[in-house]
C-alpha cells in the first residue's frame, strides 16, 4: 500500500488539541463555568477545523495511506505509535470533529459539575480520534478501552432515566467486547511470528492460515460487533443512549457505535480477509435481523429517545449488511452510511435534548403540536427524521442506496427483507413526527421559547452537512473509493 | 565481601535497631517518630537504588545478589517508604506500641529483602518466617483487641500451617535432588521435573509463597486479616508483602526450567480458580478492605499467568505486575487511611461525596481502581498485557480468555466503588476532608505515575526484562 508521510502532523495535532483542551479544562477552577465552556468550544473548534482540513487535503488520486506518522513506542514488543489517514477513516475523523464540536455547543446550558463533564467528554473524544487514526493494533485496543474510562461517569452522573443501570450495562457490555478483542489481538501477534502490532505488516497475504483467520475473525467480529450494536448484542445501546445526557448520546450513537463497525473493518477484515469471506453469510444474517428487529421494536416505543435508539440499531444493521457483501460497493455504502448516520443521529439527539430540557418529558403521548410552539426546534428534528427515512436530497439516501444495491446482488432475499424493514423505520419516524409535532398541542408547553439563533448553531451545522453530502455525495464517495477499490483488488481470490 | 552488596539489608537492620533504641529511652512523640521513620525510609530507598547494580554470592552461597533481587529491594524499600507516608496519624494503636510498630515494619522489610535474595532453601524459609512473624504481631497490634487479636491468631494459624507444608516440601525436594540451594536446583531439577515426588516437593515448597500471595487454596485468611488489621498494616500486607511473594515465587519456579507440563497444569488451575473466586466473592463485599482482599486474590491469579509461562517474558510480566500492584493497591489504601481519620474500617457507601470532600483523593481512587481493573492507559493494563502476551506466546489461549472475562467481572465491583465516590451523596452533609498538602501531592503523583507508566511503559518494561534475564 502506498504511504505518504506527513509534512505537518495533522493527526497528532488533532489528538494534541484534544489533550491540551482537557488539561486546560482541568486547570480552570470549578466556578468559572463560562470560561470552561468557551475553552471547550475553542479547542473542539480547532479540532473540527483540523479534521476538515485533513479531509480536504487528502489526495484522492494518489490514494493509500497519507499523513502517516510513525514512532517506535515499545520496541521490545513491536509496538509503534503509527497514525495514518486513508479513505476509510477520513470520513469518520471528519464525523468525530463535527459531532465533538456540535456536542460541546449542545451542552452549553449544562450547569451541574461543568468542569468534570467537559473533562470527561474531552477524554472520550480523544480516545475516539485516536482509535480512528491508529494503524497499530495495540493502540487501537488502548484507545478502545480509554473510551470506556469516562463513559460510566458521563452517563451515571449527568444522565437521566435509569442512568445507573444504563451506565453499568453499557460499560460492562463494551468491556466484554474488549475481553474478546484483546485475546484475538494477542493471538494474531503470537501467531504471526513477526513480533509487531503494525497492521500494515500483519495484513500482508500469507501470514495467517485460513484456520487462524477464521478463528480470530469470529472473536474480533463479536468483540467489535458489541460496540457496533450488532443484533443480538445491541441491548446496551438503546438503554445507554436513553440514559446518557444529550451531548454524550450524540457522541455515543453518532461516533462510538461507528468505532465498533470501523474496528470490524480495520482490524477484523483487514487482517483476516479469509475469515471475512467465510463468515460473510453470518454477518449478513445478523445484520438483516438487526435491521428488522430495530424497526419493529422502534415501532412500539413511546419514549422519543428509545425511538432513536432502536432506529440506530436498525441503521447500524445497514452498515453491517454493507460490510457483509464483500464487495467494494458494499464497503463504500457501509462507510458512507457510518458517516451519514452519525450526523443524522447527532442531530436527532440534539433536537430531542432541546425539547427535553424545555418540556422535561420525552414521552411521545405527552408532547404534541410542538411545531406550533417551537417551529424551529421541530424543523431540526423533522429534517433529521426525513434523513433517517432515506429521503433523496439528504445524505443518508446515498449510503442506504449503495448498501442495498450491493446487497441485492449478493443476498437477494435478505436485501429485500431489509428494505421492507426500512419502510417500517420510515413509518415509525413519520408516526413520531405526527404525534409529537402535529396534532393537538399540550397547553402546558404553550409558553416555551423556541430555539434562538445561537442555540441553533450546532443543529444548523449538522443540517448543512446532511444537505451538502446529500446533494454532492461524490465529495465523500471519491475519498472512500480511493481506499475500498484498491483494498478489494488486493484481496486473494 | 563488598559491603555495598549487602547495603540495603544492613541499612534496614540499623534503622530497625534505631527504633529499638528509641523505645528503650525516649519519650513517645508521635510527630518526631513519624518524621524519623520517614527520613530513614527515604534514605533506605536511596541506598537500595544505589545498590541496584550490585552482584555476587554471599555467605557461602546461601545468599545471591543479582539484578532481579536488587530491583525487588528497591520496590520493597519504596513500599516501606510509602507505607510510612500514611502513618502520620496512628490512632489505631496504643501510644506505647508505636515504637514496636516501626521496629516491626522495618524488620519485616528486612526479612523480605533477605527473602528475595535467598539462595539456600533454609535462608528462604527463615526469612519467610521472619517476615510472617513480624506481620502476625503487626496485625494483632490494633487497639480494638477483639478485632485485631482475632485476625492475628487466624493469620498465625493459617501461616504456620502453610509453613508446615512448605518445610515438608523442602524435605521432599532435598530427598529427591540432594540440592539445597537454588543454584544447584537449576542444574538438577529440569531433567527430573516430571517425577511425582519432585513435582509434589516443589508444589509444597511454593505453598508457603502461595500463602503470602493469597493464591487459592491458601487464600482464606486474606479477607479476615485485611478487615481485622489496622489500615496501614493491611496496606503493607497488600503491597510490600505481595511484591516479595511474587519475587520469591518467580525465583523458585524459575529453577524448575521450562519443560514441566504438570507444573503448568497445576499453576494454571490455581490461577483460574484464584481469579474467579476472588472476583466473584468481591462483588458481594461492603467493607472496602474485604473487597480489596478478594481483589488481591484475583490479582494473585493474574500473576500466576505470567509465572506459569516459565519463560523470561512471563517473569518480566510478573515483575512489572509487582510494580503495578505496589503503586495501585497502595493508592487505594491511601484513600482509605485518609477517609477513615479515626482508623475505622471504611464501608463502600462511606465514600459518598468524596469527589466534593477531596477531589484529588477521588481522582487518585478512580485512576487506581481503573488500573486495578486493567483499563488502559494505566499501569495495571500494561502489566496484564505483558502477562497475556507471555501466556499467548506459549499458546495458552483459553487462560487468557478466562482472565479477560474476569477483568470484566472485576470492573463491575470497582465501578460500584467509583460510583460511591463520584455519584452518591452522604446522608448528612460532611465537611471537606482535612488532607495535608503532602498527602495531596503524594496522591497526585501516584495517579500521574499510574497513567504515565501506562502511556510510556518503555523504561519499566526494559527494567522488568533485565530483571527477568538475571533470573534465568
Amino acid at each position: 500500500m502506498h504511504i505518504t508521510y506527513a509534512s505537518f502532523p495533522y493527526l497528532s495535532a488533532i489528538l494534541l488539541s484534544c489533550v491540551v483542551g482537557l488539561l486546560a479544562i482541568m486547570l480552570i477552577p470549578e466556578e468559572r463555568k463560562a470560561l470552561i465552556r468557551w475553552v471547550s468550544a475553542i479547542f473542539s473548534g480547532i479540532t473540527l477545523v483540523l479534521s476538515a482540513c485533513l479531509f480536504l487535503a487528502y489526495d484522492k488520486s494518489l490514494g493509500g495511506l497519507q499523513f502517516a506518522e510513525k514512532a517506535s513506542w515499545v520496541p521490545s514488543l513491536g509496538i509503534s505509535y503509527f497514525n495514518a489517514a486513508d479513505g476509510f477513516n477520513l470520513p469518520l475523523l471528519l464525523l468525530t470533529g463535527i459531532v465533538f464540536f456540535t456536542g460541546v455547543l449542545t451542552m452549553w446550558e449544562l450547569e451541574m459539575r461543568v468542569k468534570e463533564f467537559f473533562a470527561h467528554y474531552f477524554l472520550l473524544v480523544t480516545a475516539v480520534f485516536g482509535l480512528f487514526m491508529s494503524m497499530d493494533l495495540f493502540f487501537i485496543f488502548v484507545w478502545y478501552d480509554v473510551s470506556l474510562f469516562p463513559m460510566y461517569l458521563l452517563i451515571a452522573v449527568w444522565g437521566h432515566t435509569r442512568k445507573e443501570y444504563g451506565a453499568m450495562k453499557l460499560t460492562l457490555y463494551l468491556l466484554s467486547g474488549s475481553a474478546l478483542i484483546l485475546p484475538a489481538i494477542i493471538y494474531l501477534f503470537a501467531k504471526s511470528g513477526l513480533h509487531t502490532f503494525d497492521i500494515l505488516s500483519l495484513m500482508q497475504p500469507g501470514i495467517f492460515t485460513a484456520e487462524q483467520q477464521k478463528f480470530a475473525f469470529l472473536l474480533l467480529y463479536l468483540g467489535f460487533g458489541i460496540l457496533a450494536g450488532v443484533w443480538p448484542f445491541h441491548t446496551w445501546s438503546p438503554v445507554g443512549h436513553v440514559a446518557a445526557p444529550t451531548g454524550v448520546s450524540m457522541v455515543h450513537a453518532g461516533v462510538l457505535m461507528k468505532v465498533g463497525a470501523f474496528g470490524i473493518l480495520r482490524v477484523a477484515i483487514f487482517l483476516c480477509p479469509e475469515g471475512w469471506q467465510y463468515y460473510a453469510q453470518l454477518m449478513a444474517l445478523l445484520a438483516a435481523i438487526g435491521i428488522i428487529y430495530g424497526a419493529l421494536v422502534g415501532l412500539r416505543q413511546t419514549d422519543l429517545k428509545y425511538v432513536i435508539g432502536y432506529s440506530s440499531v436498525s441503521h447500524m444493521g445497514v452498515v453491517g449488511l454493507g460490510l457483509a457483501t464483500v464487495t467494494a460497493q458494499g464497503l463504500n455504502g457501509a462507510v458512507f452510511q457510518m458517516f451519514t448516520h452519525g450526523v443524522m443521529t447527532a442531530l436527532l439527539f440534539s433536537s430531542v435534548g432541546y425539547i427535553y430540557d424545555r418540556t422535561h418529558t420525552k414521552m411521545i403521548p405527552e408532547l404534541g403540536g410542538l411545531s406550533r410552539i417551537m417551529p424551529v426546534a421541530s424543523t431540526y428534528f423533522i429534517v433529521a427524521a426525513l434523513a433517517g427515512m432515506g429521503v433523496p436530497g439528504l445524505a443518508n439516501f446515498w449510503g442506504e442506496l449503495m448498501v442495498f444495491i450491493a446487497a441485492f446482488k449478493v443476498y437477494p432475499v435478505r436485501g429485500i427483507v431489509a428494505v421492507l424493514a426500512l419502510l417500517v423505520t420510515a413509518l415509525f419516524m413519520l408516526r413520531v413526527v405526527q404525534r409529537a409535532f402535529y396534532g393537538p398541542g399540550n397547553e402546558r408547553y404553550a409558553q416555551l421559547p423556541d430555539v434562538t439563533f445561537c442555540e441553533g448553531i450546532p443543529r444548523m451545522i449538522l443540517v448543512a452537512v446532511l444537505v451538502l453530502f446529500g446533494l454532492y455525495p461524490s465529495l465523500l464517495l471519491d475519498v472512500i473509493q480511493s481506499a475500498s477499490i484498491p483494498f478489494m483488488n488486493g484481496l486473494p481470490r | 565481601m563488598k559491603w555495598m552488596t549487602f547495603g540495603p539489608e544492613i541499612y534496614t537492620l540499623l534503622a530497625a535497631l534505631w527504633f529499638l533504641l528509641l523505645s528503650l529511652g525516649a519519650r513517645p512523640d508521635a510527630k518526631r517518630e513519624h518524621l524519623t521513620s520517614l527520613l530513614l525510609a527515604a534514605v533506605g530507598v536511596m541506598v537500595s537504588v544505589a545498590a541496584i547494580k550490585a552482584e555476587g554470592h554471599l555467605f557461602v552461597n546461601a545468599y545471591r545478589v543479582d539484578f532481579f533481587s536488587q530491583v525487588f529491594k528497591v520496590m520493597l524499600s519504596l513500599g516501606l517508604f510509602l507505607i510510612v507516608c500514611i502513618c502520620g496519624n496512628l490512632t489505631d494503636i496504643r501510644e506505647r506500641n508505636r515504637h514496636d510498630f516501626y521496629i516491626l515494619l522495618f524488620v519485616c522489610t528486612l526479612a523480605m529483602m533477605l527473602l528475595v535474595s535467598g539462595n539456600h532453601l533454609l535462608t528462604i524459609y527463615v526469612s519467610l518466617e521472619l517476615s510472617s512473624y513480624s506481620l502476625y504481631v503487626l496485625v494483632a497490634l490494633r487497639r480494638d483487641q477483639n478485632f485485631g487479636l482475632e485476625a492475628g491468631i487466624k493469620y498465625f494459624l493459617v501461616g504456620i500451617f502453610a509453613s508446615g507444608v512448605m518445610i515438608f516440601g523442602l524435605a521432599l525436594l532435598y530427598a529427591t535432588t540432594g540440592a539445597t540451594t537454588l543454584d544447584d536446583l537449576v542444574k538438577v531439577l529440569p531433567p527430573i521435573i516430571n517425577q511425582p515426588a519432585v513435582i509434589i516437593g516443589l508444589l509444597f515448597t511454593v505453598s508457603g509463597f502461595f500463602f503470602k500471595l493469597a493464591v487459592f487454596p491458601f487464600h482464606i485468611w486474606a479477607p479476615d486479616i485485611y478487615q481485622g488489621s489496622m489500615n496501614q498494616v493491611a496496606a503493607y500486607i497488600a503491597t510490600a508483602s505481595k511484591v516479595a511473594a511474587i519475587a520469591v515465587l518467580a525465583r523458585v519456579i524459575a529453577s524448575a526450567g521450562e519443560g514441566s507440563t504438570y507444573l503448568v497444569h497445576v499453576l494454571g488451575v490455581l490461577s483460574i480458580i484464584s481469579m474467579t473466586v476472588g472476583n466473584l466473592a468481591a462483588i458481594a463485599q461492603q467493607d472496602l478492605k474485604r473487597l480489596l482482599a478478594y481483589s488481591t486474590i484475583a490479582h494473585a491469579g493474574y500473576v500466576l499467568i505470567g509465572i506459569l509461562s516459565l519463560n523470561a517474558a512471563g517473569y518480566a510480566g510478573a515483575v512489572y505486575y509487582a510494580m503495578a500492584v505496589l503503586v495501585m493497591k497502595f493508592t487505594v489504601f491511601l484513600v482509605i487511611v485518609e477517609v477513615a481519620d479515626d482508623g475505622r474500617n471504611v464501608q463502600i457507601e462511606q465514600l459518598a461525596g468524596l469527589h466534593r470532600r477531596s477531589p484529588i483523593l477521588a481522582l487518585a481512587l478512580m485512576v487506581s481502581l481503573f488500573s486495578l481493573a486493567g483499563i488502559p492507559p494505566t499501569m495495571g493494563f500494561t502489566g496484564k498485557f505483558l502477562l497475556f502476551v507471555a501466556a499467548m506466546g506459549r499458546g495458552y489461549f483459553t487462560l487468557v480468555l478466562i482472565a479477560m472475562i474476569n477483568v470484566v467481572v472485576s470492573l463491575y465491583y470497582y465501578l460500584l466503588v467509583i460510583k460511591a465516590a463520584y455519584l452518591l451523596e452522604p446522608k448528612e452533609a460532611l465537611p471537606p476532608l482535612n488532607v495535608s498538602p503532602f498527602i495531596k501531592l503524594l496522591s497526585g503523583v501516584l495517579a500521574a505515575v499510574m497513567i504515565a507508566a501506562g502511556l510510556f511503559p518503555y523504561y519499566l518494561i526494559e527494567l522488568a526484562d533485565a530483571a527477568a534475564k538475571a533470573l534465568m
